[in-house]
C-alpha cells in the first residue's frame, strides 16, 4: 500500500490558471520519489496541497490507505508529512535551536527550557553527522547549513515523509553532494522523500522513481533505472505543435549590445550569474532558453538597469552603460517588456495616457519647463491606442480597469513605439491567448525588421525556435550553449542543455558554435 | 541659583528619586510599545489608552473609594480598547497607524466629554474624591549603600514599572509565548508554517501592550498626580515609542532609553534655575533617537555590503 | 465594434461611474455615519440632546461672526490638508506638518517682530520665510528615508517634538517681551499681518492665499512633471523605477515640497489668526490635517471642501458647548469615528466586491 495517494487532484486559481488537472500521484514508503517538470507544470502546487498550504478544488488524498482532509500544515504534520520550502522559512535573528523547535519548545515550570532544547537539537544534528552549532544564529549560517536546519525542523516534528522543494537551487555542488548523502541516510532510517526538481542529473543521482508533470497534468511515472534522459526530456517539454511560419532570413547589422563577463550575486549571497558574455546585432533576435530560475530573469533586470551586477560590463552601441540606472539605459535606446507585468510594467491606478509616457514625459514633445503638455500626451495616447489596438473608451481610463490582454498591449505600446535599439522581451506571451500571442510575435518580428536588436527570454521553446535568429541556453547562471540556427536543432536536444545534461565546450573562452 | 547649587541639586537623592518617578509613566507604555512592535503590530494608540486608563481609574476609584478597584477598571478599559484596535486592524484591515491616531483622538475627546458630563468640570477631576495608589516603604531598600534613599519610598507603581522590565524580558525571551510573538513579528510566514496562530498572537500582543500602557496611565492619575487632567499624558505615548526604537527594540535598552527621557524631563526643570532653557534638554532624547535611527541604518547598509563582498569572495573560490 | 469590445467598454464605463460615485459618496457616508454615532452618544449624555445637536449642525452659520470663525479655521486646515495630500500622493507617511507648522510660525514671528520692513514686503518676507523653513525641515526626514531607508513616520514624529520645543525656546527666551510673566509675544505690526478680507469679520487674506495655494498644489500634482513623478512613485514605486523615474530624488522632493504649505499654515496661524506668537499655537492641528487629506482622497481640488466640512464640525462643537452645555470634545469623538470609518478599508472592499461581481456577470467569459 502506498504511503500517500493523491487521486484526481484539481486546482484552478482565481485568475483562471489550471495548476493541477486531475492529477494522480502516489508515493511508496521508503522511496525517494522525484517530481519533475518545468516551472508552471504544477509540481509545487501539488505538494502545497499535500502539505495543507493550499486546498484542492477536487480530488482526494489517502495516507496509508485512509482518506484524509489536510486543511493546514498542522494536519499534514500530524499525518507525518513535512515540507522544506524553496525559500527557507527561517527566522534569521533566532538561533538554530529556536528555529527548529519553534512551536514545540520544551518547557520547564512554564518557562522555555533552553538547555533541553539545545541538547535535543544537538543530538539530532550529530545523528546525521552534520556540523551545526545549535546556538548559532541562523543569519550567520551558510545557505546549505540553513537548509539542513529546515530539514531538521521537519524531522523533529516526527515526519515520515519529507517533501523537498527544489532543494539544490540554493546549494553549491559540494553542499548538494552532502545533501544527497543525508537523504540516503534518512531513507535508510525508513523515511520517505519527495524531491521536486527540474535538474535531471539529480533525478538520476538520487531518485528511485520519477514522475513527470507538464502543464498541470501527470505525464507518466517510471522507475529511474528504466528512464532514459531523452524520454524524460520529451515528457517534460512535450511535443509542441509549432505554427508553420516563414522565418524571414536574418540580416544582422552592426553590433548593438555587448555583454562581457557579467556576474551577479543576490542579497542572499547566492551566485545567480556566472561570467555571462554575449552579443546581439541590429535586426537580430537572440533567444534565451532555460528553465525558470536559472538566472535569466536577473539577467534581463540587470540589462534593464533594475539590478546592479557584481562584475562585468555592458556596452550598448559602443557606449559603456552605467549599471543600475534605468533612465540612462532607456535613453541610450533600450526598451523592456517586463516579466512581471503588474508589478513592473504599469501603475494600475493611473490612466492609460499617464502609463504610456512614464519613460518619456520629460521629452520636449510632452513637457516644457516642467509643465506637462496635456494635449500632446493625449494625442500620443490616442495614436498608440489605435496603433496597438488598446481597447478602451478613452485614454483617461485607469489601467487597472483593463483586461489582462489590454494591459499587455499598453506595455507593448509604450516599449515599442519609440523604435528601440535594444528590446528586452521577458516572457512576453505568458498568459496570453493564441490570438494575442500571435500579435506579439508579429510585433517582435516587425521590430526586428526595423533594425532592433532583441533579447527574447521565454519558457516556450517553440516560440523561441520560431522567432530566434540565434538561440542560447542558460543553465545555473551560465550560457551552456549557443545555436546559430535554432530551427535545425530538436527540442529534445535543447532540453538536454536546459536541464544541465550537456554543455558546449568553450574554445578560448568562447562558444564553439560561433562567437558568443 | 549658582551653578554649584544646581549641580548639588541634580546629584541629590531627591532629584534621582524624581527621575525614577518621572520615568515610570514613560517606561510602562514603552514596554507596551516594545511588545507590540516585536509582534509586528506597532501600537500607536498607547497615548490614548494611557489617557483613558488614567481617567477610568480616577472615576471608578472615586465611586468605589478604592484605588485598587480603580486600577482594575483602568486595566479593563485598556483591554477593551486593545480588542477594538486589534479587531479593526486584524479583521477589518484598517490601517494600523491611522486607527491608532483615531483612538488617541477618541480618548482625548472622550475622556473630557465624560468628565464634563459627570462633574461639569472640563479641566480636571478635582471635584471627584478619587483615590491614590499607596506609597511603599521597603526597609530593605534603605540598606542599599548610596542609592538607598533614592530607591525607597516610591509609589507602588514605580516598583511595578521597573519590575515589569524583568517580567517583559522574561516573557519575551524565556517563555514559548514570547518566542512565538517575536517569531510572528520577525517572519510571520515562517511562524504560520509551523502552525502558529499569527492572528491570535497579534491580538495577545496588542492586549499586553495596552495593559502595560494602562498601568502607566493609572499611575499618572493615581500616583504621579492625584487627579485627572485633560490630555495629561502629554505625548508620553509617543515618547514611549521613541524609547523603544532608541533602545534597540529590547527591554533593557527600552528601560535605559526611558530613563534617559525621564532624566531629561527632570533635568529640564532643574536647569530652568540656571537660566538654561529647559527646552534644550527636552530635545535631547528626540535628537538622540533620530541620530540612533540614522546610525543604525548606515550600519545595516555597511553590513549588507560586507556580506555581499564576502559572498562573492567565497563564490570565486577564495 | 465587436460584441466583446462593446461589453468591455460598457464594463469600463460602469466601473468608472462607480468609482466616481465612490469618490463623493465615501467621505459623505463616512461623515454622516460618524455624525450618527455622535448623536447617539449625545442622547446618552445630554439632557437636551436635540438642542445640542442642532447647535452643532447649524451653529457655524447662525451668525456672520460664527461664519467668519468657521472660514478662518478652515483656512488653516486647507494648508495642512494640502501638505499631507502632497506627501501622501507619493506614498510617504511623513507626519512632519506639525513641526513644520511650528517652525513656519516661528520664522514668521521673527520676521514680524525683529525685521522691520516696509509695507507689503514685510508680510511677503514673513510668509516666504515660513514656506522656506518648512520645506527645509522636510529635507531631514527626506534624506533619512531616501538615502538611508529610515522610517519617515518615526523620524517625523521625533522631529515634530524637536521643532515644537525649539519654537517654545525662542518664544520664551527671545521673542516675548523681556521680563514678561506670560508666554506670548507682542502683537505683530500690522504690516506683517494678514488683513481682513471682509471688514468686520475674521475672514482674512489668508483665505484667498489658501485657495491660491490649492490651485498651485493641484497644478503641481496634475500638470507638472514633478507632480507626475510624485504620483507615479506613489502609485507603484517599482514601476517608477523600471521606467527610469529617480525614486530617491522624488521621495526627497515630496517631503520638501509638502513643507511649503505646512510652513505657511504656521505663518497663517501666527500672522492671520492670532497675530502674535503664543505658546500653544497649534493644539495638534497638524494631525487634524491628516483627516482633511484623507477626506479629500489626497486630491488638492477637494481639500478646501474637506477642510470646510471638518472645520464645520470643530466650530459647531465649540458652539454646541457654549450654548447647550455639551462638551465640545464630543466633536473629537466624531472626528475619531470619521477616521476609523475611513480607514476601515475592508468595509468598502466588501461593498466594492459585490458591485464588481455583479458587473462582471454581464461581460461573459
Amino acid at each position: 500500500m502506498p504511503f500517500v495517494e493523491m487521486r484526481g487532484i484539481t486546482k484552478v486559481y482565481p485568475n483562471g490558471v489550471v495548476a493541477n488537472d486531475r492529477v494522480n500521484f502516489e508515493v511508496e514508503a521508503g522511496e525517494v520519489h522525484a517530481l519533475i517538470g518545468e516551472n508552471g507544470a504544477g509540481k509545487t502546487t501539488l505538494m502545497k496541497i499535500l502539505y495543507g498550504l493550499e486546498r484542492p478544488d477536487a480530488g482526494e488524498i489517502r495516507v496509508h490507505g485512509a482518506t484524509v482532509q489536510i486543511r493546514s500544515p498542522l494536519d499534514a504534520i500530524r499525518l507525518g508529512i513535512g515540507m522544506v520550502h524553496q525559500n527557507l522559512l527561517l527566522i534569521p535573528e533566532f538561533t538554530v535551536a529556536e528555529n527548529i523547535l519553534l512551536g514545540m519548545e520544551p518547557r520547564r515550570w512554564g518557562l522555555w527550557d533552553r538547555p533541553a532544547a539545545v541538547r535535543t537539537v544537538r543530538t539530532m544534528i550529530e545523528r546525521y553527522g552534520w556540523k551545526i552549532d545549535p546556538e548559532a544564529r541562523v543569519a550567520n549560517l551558510s545557505v546549505g547549513a540553513r537548509q539542513r536546519v529546515e530539514i531538521l525542523k521537519a524531522l523533529c516534528r516526527g515526519v515520515d515523509l519529507l517533501i523537498l522543494d527544489e532543494p539544490t537551487a540554493l546549494l553549491t555542488p559540494q553542499e548538494t553532494h552532502e545533501l544527497f548523502r543525508s537523504i540516503r541516510d534518512l531513507v535508510r532510517e525508513g523515511k520517505t522523500v519527495i524531491f521536486i526538481t527540474h535538474k535531471l542529473r539529480e533525478v538520476k543521482a538520487i531518485g528511485d522513481r520519477v514522475t513527470v508533470m507538464r502543464q498541470g497534468r501527470v505525464v507518466g511515472t517510471l522507475p529511474v533505472a528504466e528512464a532514459s534522459e531523452e524520454q524524460l526530456v520529451a515528457w517534460m517539454l512535450g511535443r509542441q505543435v509549432s505554427t508553420t511560419r516563414e522565418h524571414p532570413p536574418a540580416r544582422p547589422g552592426p553590433l548593438v549590445l555587448s555583454v562581457e563577463g557579467l556576474s551577479y550575486i543576490n542579497e542572499e549571497g547566492r551566485q545567480i550569474l556566472r561570467n555571462v558574455s554575449f552579443e546581439i546585432r541590429a535586426g537580430e533576435i537572440l533567444g534565451i532558453a532555460g528553465v525558470e530560475g536559472n538566472g535569466q530573469s536577473e539577467l534581463v533586470e540587470i540589462l534593464a538597469g533594475l539590478r546592479r551586477p557584481t562584475a562585468g560590463e555592458i556596452w550598448l552601441n559602443g557606449q559603456r552603460l552605467p549599471p543600475g540606472n534605468p533612465r540612462r539605459i532607456r535613453q541610450a535606446g533600450l526598451a523592456h517588456i517586463p516579466e512581471d507585468r503588474l508589478r513592473n510594467g504599469v501603475a494600475l491606478s493611473l490612466s492609460i495616457a499617464e502609463n504610456l509616457i512614464a519613460d518619456r514625459y520629460f521629452n520636449p514633445s510632452f513637457s516644457r519647463g516642467g509643465w506637462l503638455d496635456r494635449g500632446a500626451i493625449r494625442r500620443h495616447a490616442s495614436a498608440l491606442m489605435r496603433a496597438f489596438d488598446i481597447r478602451a473608451p478613452d485614454p483617461e481610463v485607469p489601467v487597472g480597469a483593463l483586461s489582462g490582454g489590454n494591459i499587455q498591449r499598453v506595455i507593448l505600446a509604450r516599449e515599442l513605439s519609440q523604435g528601440p535599439l535594444l528590446l528586452l522581451a521577458a516572457q512576453p506571451t505568458r498568459g496570453l491567448d493564441v490570438g494575442a500571442t500571435e500579435a506579439v510575435h508579429q510585433l517582435l518580428l516587425q521590430q526586428r525588421s526595423q533594425g532592433a536588436a532583441i533579447l527574447l527570454v521565454s519558457s516556450d521553446l517553440s516560440e523561441l525556435q520560431e522567432l530566434s535568429d540565434r538561440l542560447a541556453v542558460i543553465h545555473n547562471g551560465e550560457i551552456v550553449a549557443l545555436f546559430p540556427d535554432p530551427r535545425q536543432i530538436s527540442e529534445e536536444e535543447i532540453g538536454l542543455y536546459m536541464l544541465g545534461l550537456k554543455r558546449q565546450p568553450l574554445i578560448d573562452g568562447k562558444m564553439e558554435a560561433g562567437r558568443l | 541659583m549658582s551653578e554649584s547649587e544646581v549641580l548639588r541639586a541634580i546629584l541629590s537623592p531627591a532629584f534621582l528619586a524624581s527621575v525614577l518617578r518621572v520615568t515610570t509613566p514613560i517606561l510602562l507604555p514603552a514596554l507596551g510599545g516594545l511588545v507590540s512592535e516585536l509582534a509586528g503590530v506597532i501600537n500607536i494608540a498607547l497615548e490614548g489608552i494611557m489617557l483613558t486608563a488614567a481617567f477610568v481609574g480616577v472615576v471608578i476609584s472615586a465611586y468605589t473609594q478604592s484605588a485598587w478597584a480603580g486600577l482594575a477598571a483602568a486595566m479593563a478599559a485598556s483591554a477593551i480598547l486593545a480588542l477594538g484596535l486589534a479587531f479593526l486592524h486584524l479583521e477589518l484591515k484598517a490601517d494600523l497607524i491611522l486607527t491608532g491616531l483615531a483612538f488617541n483622538l477618541l480618548a482625548s475627546g472622550g475622556t473630557v466629554f465624560v468628565l464634563y458630563s459627570l462633574t461639569g468640570d472640563k479641566g480636571t477631576s478635582a471635584k471627584l474624591a478619587s483615590r491614590v495608589m499607596p506609597t511603599v516603604d521597603v526597609p530593605l531598600l534603605e540598606a542599599v549603600p548610596i542609592l538607598g534613599p533614592v530607591l525607597n519610598h516610591h509609589n507602588v507603581m514605580v516598583y511595578v514599572a521597573f519590575l515589569m522590565v524583568g517580567v517583559v524580558a522574561l516573557l519575551l525571551y524565556h517563555t514559548p509565548w514570547g518566542i512565538h510573538v517575536r517569531a510572528v513579528g520577525a517572519h510571520s510566514e515562517a511562524a504560520a508554517s509551523v502552525g502558529l496562530n499569527v492572528r491570535a498572537l497579534r491580538y495577545q500582543a496588542l492586549l499586553l501592550s495596552s495593559l502595560l500602557a494602562g498601568l502607566g496611565g493609572a499611575y499618572m492619575s493615581m500616583g504621579y498626580l492625584q487627579l485627572f487632567q485633560r490630555d495629561m499624558t502629554a505625548g508620553r505615548g509617543f515618547i514611549a515609542l521613541a524609547a523603544v526604537f532608541m533602545g534597540g527594540r529590547h527591554p533593557l535598552g527600552t528601560m535605559l532609553a526611558a530613563l534617559l527621557f525621564g532624566a531629561a524631563d527632570a533635568l529640564a526643570s532643574q536647569l530652568g534655575n540656571l537660566r538654561i532653557p529647559p527646552q534644550w534638554v527636552q530635545m535631547i532624547p528626540y535628537v538622540a533617537t533620530v541620530m540612533a535611527l540614522a546610525v543604525y541604518a548606515i550600519v545595516q547598509q555597511a553590513a549588507a555590503r560586507r556580506y555581499l563582498r564576502a559572498s562573492s569572495l567565497r563564490e570565486s573560490g577564495l | 465594434m465587436l460584441t466583446g469590445e462593446a461589453m468591455e467598454a460598457s464594463r469600463i464605463q460602469r466601473l468608472r461611474r462607480y468609482q466616481a460615485w465612490l469618490e463623493v459618496a465615501r467621505p459623505l457616508t463616512t461623515v454622516i455615519a460618524a455624525l450618527g454615532v455622535g448623536f447617539l452618544v449625545t442622547l446618552l449624555v445630554s439632557p437636551r440632546p436635540l438642542q445640542a445637536y442642532i447647535a452643532l449642525l447649524t451653529g457655524p452659520v447662525s451668525t456672520p461672526a460664527r461664519l467668519g470663525t468657521w472660514i478662518e479655521d478652515a483656512t488653516g486646515l486647507i494648508w495642512l490638508g494640502l501638505a499631507f495630500a502632497i506627501v501622501f500622493q507619493a506614498r510617504q507617511f511623513s507626519l512632519l506638518a506639525e513641526g513644520q507648522l511650528h517652525l513656519g510660525a516661528l520664522v514668521a514671528g521673527i520676521v514680524a517682530l525683529r525685521m522691520p520692513l516696509p509695507g507689503v514686503l514685510h508680510l511677503i518676507v514673513a510668509l516666504g520665510s515660513a514656506a522656506w523653513v518648512g520645506s527645509l525641515y522636510g529635507l531631514i526626514p527626506g534624506v533619512l528615508k531616501a538615502y538611508l531607508g529610515v522610517s519617515e513616520l518615526v523620524a517625523s514624529l521625533m522631529l515634530n517634538v524637536i521643532a515644537q520645543r525649539f519654537y517654545e525656546l525662542l518664544l520664551t527666551y527671545w521673542l516675548k517681551p523681556p521680563g514678561a510673566g506670560y508666554n506670548w509675544t507682542d502683537p505683530f505690526p500690522s504690516t506683517a499681518t494678514l488683513g481682513a478680507l471682509i471688514p468686520g469679520t475674521r475672514i482674512n487674506m489668508g483665505l484667498p492665499l489658501a485657495l491660491a495655494g490649492t490651485v498651485l498644489a493641484w497644478l503641481l500634482l496634475y500638470r507638472s512633471t514633478l507632480g507626475y513623478e510624485l504620483r507615479v512613485v506613489g502609485a507603484n514605486p517599482e514601476f517608477a523605477h523600471y521606467a527610469g523615474i529617480p525614486l530617491r530624488r522624488t521621495i526627497l522632493i515630496a517631503m520638501v515640497v509638502s513643507g511649503i504649505p505646512a510652513g505657511l499654515a504656521g505663518a497663517y496661524l501666527a500672522a492671520g489668526i492670532h497675530q502674535r506668537l503664543i505658546l500653544n499655537i497649534s493644539l495638534g492641528l497638524g494631525f487634524e490635517g491628516i483627516v482633511v487629506a484623507l477626506l479629500a482622497r489626497n486630491n488638492p481640488a477637494l481639500v478646501p471642501f474637506a477642510a470646510l466640512l471638518y472645520s464645520y464640525l470643530r466650530i459647531g462643537g465649540d458652539i454646541m458647548e457654549r450654548t447647550a452645555a455639551v462638551g465640545s470634545d464630543l466633536v473629537r469623538l466624531i472626528q475619531a469615528t470619521i477616521i476609523l470609518f475611513l480607514t476601515a478599508e475592508a468595509l468598502f472592499e466588501i461593498f466594492r466586491r459585490r458591485v464588481f461581481r455583479r458587473g462582471d456577470l454581464h461581460v461573459g467569459k
